[in-house]
Formats: C-alpha cells, sequence, structure tokens
C-alpha cells in the first residue's frame, strides 16, 4: 500500500465513523479531527481503535501519534494518520 | 407473544415510590398501574450486591452471579504499575460468565436487550441488543445486529442525542445546583427515558421477544440529584416556588415511567410474565467521608506532591485517587469503589505490603477505619468494613478491593485532597441503598407481599417464566411463594444444566491476561484524553 491508498483509507474510515454526526464536512487531508470535525478527546481514541479495524484489525502504537515531547497533541489532520500509517504499515 | 418482561428502574426504591402507589403524597396515585401490578402481584425488597453500584448490580442481574465471579465491581479498573497507577473503564470485555441473553438463545430463546451497563461492545444475541452508557457518536458501532441502528433511527421522533448517555451531564452528579439548574438538569432526563421506551415499543411490538428486557435510569439520576425533594422524610410544601417547580417535573418523571411500563405491558399482552426490579435501592446522604485524607493521617498514604498549577489542582479534584505511588500502601481507587486497596509488596511495588505481614496490616487497617469519626458529633463514619473474601467470594474476588467500606449514611466515599476529613452537607443528596425492589405480575403469580430477596434471584426467576431450566451456576432461586401452588404443579423450578464459561463476553474477547506495553500506553492515553489524568 502506498500513502495516497492509505489516505484514502483514512479519508473513508473516518466518513463512516462521523455518519451520524449530522456534520456537513468535506474530508480532506487537512481536515483537522477536533478543530474541523468536533471530535472530543473519546472519539479520537474510538477512531484509532476503527483504524486497527480498517489496517488488519491489530495494534498500531498509535499512542507515537497522539503524544508529542511527552505531551498530547492538541489536533491531528487526515495527513497525520495517513503519514504515520504509511510508516507504520511499510516498516511491518 | 412476548412471554417474560424484565424491566430494570435503576435506584428505584419503595421510600419514593410507596407515596405515589398509595396517593399519600400532594400529587394523589402518580403511578396508578405500577399500583395495580402490586395489588395483584408479588412484591418485595430486593437486596442489591454487597456493593450497591450500578455496573456490578446490573451485571448481575444479567448474568445471576455475585461480583466475585461476573468480575465487574466499579465503573473504573486500575492496573498498578508500582511507580504509576493506570486507570481504565470496565466494560463488556470484563465479564467473566454468560449473560442471560446469550443462555436465552443457547435455548432458541429470542432476546431484545436494551440500556444494560456494561454490554457494550455488545455481544451476539438471539435478537437485538443495545447497551447503555455509550455516547451517541458510538452508538452505531455499538449496537446488535448492525443493521439494528438504522431501524431503530427510522422510529419516529428518534434522536440518538437524547437517548444516549451525555458523560458531561452525568459528572454533574453530587454538584449541589440552584433550582434552576437543577430543573434543567432534571428535564434533560425525561426525553432520554422516552426515547428508550419508543425504541422498546417498536421492537417489542414487531419481533415479539420470547424475552424482552428495558432498563430505564432515569430514576437513579433524578434521585441522586433531587433527593430533597423526593424523600417524603424531608419534602416539606413551605419551599420557594422554584422548588416547587423541581418537584412537579420530577413527580412527572414518575408519572411518565408509570406511563410506559403500561404501554410495554399492553404491548406484550395480559398473558405475559412482567418483571421489574432497581439494582439498589436510595436513601439520603448528608455526609462527605474523605477517606484518603483520613488514611494520610494515619501514615497509609501520600497524595501526589502538588506544585500548585492548575493541571496539579485539576488532578487534586478529579474523582481518582492522585497519590505518591512509591509510598502509599492502602487507598482508595474512586468514590464509587468505596473500597480500600491494599498494595502488596512486588518488585515493581517494593514498598508495599509484604505477604507475611498482610493479615495483621489488614486488621489494623480495618480497626483504623472503624475509628474514623466525624469530630462535630463524636459519631462513628464507618459502619462496617467488609473483607473481600466476606463480601465478594469467587474466581474473579482478586479482582476486588481488599476492603469494601458502608458509610453511617450509606453514602460514597471523596478521594479528594480536601480537609477537613469530614464534612456534613447542609441539604442531603440521594445516595445507593442495598434495599432495592422487586415487582413481578403474570400468570399464577401470588398477589403478596414476600420476604427479601437476593438481586440474583431476578435472573432465575426469569429464566424460570421463560420456560427454561435454570443452570446450576446460577446463584439466586425462585421464591417458594412467588407462584400458586396449582402454577407451579404445572410449571415446575428446574435447576439443570449450566453456563457456557466459553460464552462469557470476557472469555470471547481478544484481550490479554497480561497487558502488552502498548496496551498499557494506550489506556494512560486514553485516560489523559479523557481528562482523568493530566501530564
Amino acid at each position: 500500500m502506498n500513502k495516497d491508498s492509505i489516505q484514502d483509507q483514512v479519508i473513508s474510515t473516518l466518513k463512516d465513523f462521523i455518519t451520524d454526526w449530522g456534520l456537513d464536512a468535506d474530508i480532506t487531508p487537512s481536515t483537522t479531527l477536533v478543530e474541523d470535525l468536533e471530535f472530543d478527546s473519546i472519539d479520537v481514541i474510538q477512531f484509532t481503535v476503527e483504524l486497527e479495524k480498517t489496517f488488519g484489525n491489530r495494534k498500531l502504537g498509535f499512542q507515537e501519534l497522539l503524544m508529542k515531547d511527552g505531551r498530547y497533541v492538541d489536533d491531528l489532520s487526515v495527513s497525520e494518520f495517513a503519514v504515520f500509517l504509511t510508516g507504520k504499515l511499510t516498516t511491518a | 407473544m412476548t412471554k417474560t418482561l424484565l424491566i430494570g428502574l435503576d435506584g428505584a426504591t419503595f421510600t419514593v415510590l410507596q407515596p405515589m402507589l398509595d396517593g399519600t403524597c400532594d400529587e394523589g396515585v402518580v403511578m396508578p398501574f405500577l399500583a395495580g401490578m402490586i395489588k395483584g402481584g408479588y412484591s418485595a425488597n430486593l437486596r442489591s450486591t454487597n456493593h450497591p453500584l450500578t455496573p456490578p448490580a446490573w451485571t448481575s442481574v444479567c448474568t445471576g452471579r455475585t461480583p466475585g465471579h461476573h468480575g465487574i465491581y466499579d465503573f473504573v479498573r486500575f492496573e498498578d504499575m508500582g511507580n504509576e497507577m493506570f486507570f481504565t473503564l470496565y466494560d463488556a470485555r470484563d465479564i467473566r460468565t454468560e449473560t442471560l441473553w446469550h443462555v436465552a438463545g443457547r435455548e432458541d430463546k429470542t432476546v431484545v436487550s436494551l440500556n444494560f451497563p456494561m454490554m457494550a461492545p455488545p455481544e451476539q444475541v438471539n435478537g437485538s441488543l443495545v447497551p447503555g452508557f455509550v455516547s451517541w457518536k458510538h452508538l452505531r458501532r455499538n449496537t446488535y445486529p448492525d443493521t439494528l441502528f438504522d431501524r431503530i433511527a427510522a422510529i419516529e421522533g428518534f434522536d440518538p442525542k437524547e437517548l444516549s448517555w451525555d458523560f458531561e451531564r452525568e459528572s454533574q452528579i453530587g454538584e449541589a445546583m440552584p433550582d434552576d439548574e437543577l430543573y434543567s438538569w432534571v428535564a434533560n432526563h425525561l426525553p432520554r427515558d422516552k426515547q428508550w421506551y419508543n425504541i422498546g415499543h417498536a421492537l417489542l411490538s414487531e419481533d415479539n421477544p420470547d424475552l424482552f428486557a428495558l432498563m430505564l435510569d432515569g430514576t437513579d439520576k433524578i434521585q441522586h440529584q433531587a433527593w430533597h425533594v423526593l424523600d417524603p422524610e424531608i419534602w416539606d410544601t413551605d419551599v420557594p416556588e422554584s422548588r416547587r417547580k423541581v418537584r412537579e417535573l420530577v413527580v412527572e418523571y414518575f408519572r411518565q415511567v408509570d406511563g410506559y411500563l403500561a404501554g410495554l405491558h399492553a404491548a406484550a399482552g395480559d398473558d405475559c410474565h412482567m418483571v421489574i426490579v432497581s439494582d439498589h435501592g436510595f436513601t439520603g446522604s448528608d455526609k462527605v467521608v474523605r477517606v484518603n485524607k483520613y488514611l494520610e493521617s494515619m501514615g497509609y498514604l501520600k497524595y501526589r506532591t502538588h506544585d500548585g498549577s492548575d493541571a496539579a489542582k485539576r488532578r487534586d479534584m478529579a474523582n481518582f485517587a492522585n497519590l505518591d505511588w512509591e509510598t502509599s500502601r492502602a487507598f482508595c481507587p474512586t468514590p464509587s469503589s468505596n473500597g480500600i486497596v491494599i498494595r502488596k509488596q512486588s518488585t515493581k511495588n517494593p514498598n508495599g505490603v509484604a505477604e507475611d505481614e498482610y493479615e495483621w496490616f489488614r486488621d489494623k487497617l480495618i480497626a483504623d477505619l472503624l475509628a474514623m469519626t466525624d469530630p462535630d458529633t463524636g459519631e462513628k463514619v464507618i459502619t462496617q468494613v467488609l473483607k473481600r473474601e466476606d463480601a465478594f467470594p469467587g474466581e474473579a474476588m482478586e479482582n476486588a478491593p481488599d476492603l469494601t467500606l458502608i458509610l453511617c449514611d450509606h453514602g460514597f466515599v471523596s478521594v479528594r485532597n480536601l480537609e477537613p476529613q469530614v464534612v456534613t452537607r447542609p441539604t442531603p443528596i440521594g445516595t445507593h441503598h442495598p434495599d432495592g425492589i422487586f415487582i413481578m405480575s403474570g400468570p399464577g403469580v401470588a398477589a403478596k407481599r414476600g420476604d427479601e430477596m437476593s438481586i440474583v434471584d431476578t435472573t432465575a426467576i426469569v429464566s424460570h417464566a421463560m420456560g427454561m431450566d435454570i443452570p446450576e451456576e446460577f446463584e439466586g432461586s425462585v421464591p417458594g411463594d412467588l407462584y400458586s401452588a396449582e402454577w407451579l404443579k404445572d410449571h415446575p423450578v428446574q435447576v439443570a444444566g449450566h453456563t457456557d464459561a466459553q460464552a462469557a463476553p470476557k472469555a470471547s474477547s481478544n484481550d490479554e491476561t497480561e497487558i502488552s506495553g502498548d496496551q498499557r500506553e494506550e489506556m494512560l492515553a486514553q485516560l489523559r484524553l479523557l481528562g482523568y489524568l493530566e501530564d
């Protein structure tokens, strides 16, 4: 899988994830979870679980993405998820 | 047609219901359907689990087992890492025994189960399951079967935001509210139970399941916050108009619940057995008991050093013990647990209690806890301390707190780093009492008030009412006077067969016994993101 196809799957998973949320959002690589899609902290965790199901139903160590310099990041974009997953899936 | 209805009323107590049933409250008879059910059927006090709390108690109803067997003790469980404590939430994957829904499915009975806690992620059942305590955003992924969400979404008036658990709203329980704020808070709970009723009525009417089970939890939430307008011993009509309005709304909630019960009974038909149970009762609590602060003064624990930052202040105000884990030897993890955990010595926790000093340490701790008093009155604030082998015997006992506390007013403890150790509230708040309710009507059911029953009796009763044998592992029984002798002759109670341990939700999950480093990090991340822990 290359980064483009992974990014497409992230977007597809995200669209399914927010199906019932009543958001009128066009999801692109620059879409951010908290700012654009009104994610709460628990939603971020649930979304990483959905991505793990999408990409082989295995642990992918999302804590590396969620933490930076020992602190938890404020927000994440679709492309940041895609880059992270590309690194994980191509080195696995 | 559906033969058996199991309706849960979270926290329902005869203390509050009786005046609304017999019409001795200002509003007259508020719950005529329930009054008629009691008059023509069987009722009794229902003794809850040894710690009367929603997750362990409802899991006992759903499994027929006590917490020492099913393994659920609190909303929150923790992993002691020696120099750190990882808190996370209990869910269905922690239940070690087979659920009634699954037992029924093996007997080719169909089931609808709605709004019971600890049921997410949902197991596969022979029917439909919507768990309780799930945020609306994640409801679709937590319903079974996966086509169910679209089906219930098509019900007229469906609103997932009204239906689902609102973590922010429920976290306000225990906070003092002025009347106008309390009115709005209560008002938000009325449509929630209406949503569950609408779904229940639709699935009951369309699917005719052999067992229809629905839990309504507005009773618990409203009694927690509005106890002062509900307790007949406290309620005084000489109050401001704002408080009278709160009372009117709360009574209206109970009136609506009575209508839901009548509606479900009508949908099932007159020949159904209807069983109404609560997970625990309710009473008033006027003491704030800061048990960790007391344990600190006795040298059992140390709070984490406070640097004065906003983050540190938030940690101190959280409902999780925020301690110096290098030195603390005994502590209460959460208010809802009312439990004391003794930290045993290990390589990762060298300052813990050694195996050979455990009994001595525990006996001293019990004596110290029982000596805790309210300095204003001299009254003992802890009336009983239960050892876990007495309170929660079973194969899951090792997950129980070492000690479980029963306070003088049945209240929950506080774990906050605040003085003084004991405070008397100006107005009592609602808290859990071990005596809940059992009410049953239907063919053959005797019209009488029975002796006190156990919460696990309900699962045996429902199994029998469905025409099933009662599995040998179920810990409850059918009271000998629940039915007429004639009915019992034709419908004998038979204890036979077994539950399937491999069908327990925990057995079918992918959890490993020893959590991995990744999982620990994830748990920590989850709780930090939830705001339970701060960097």
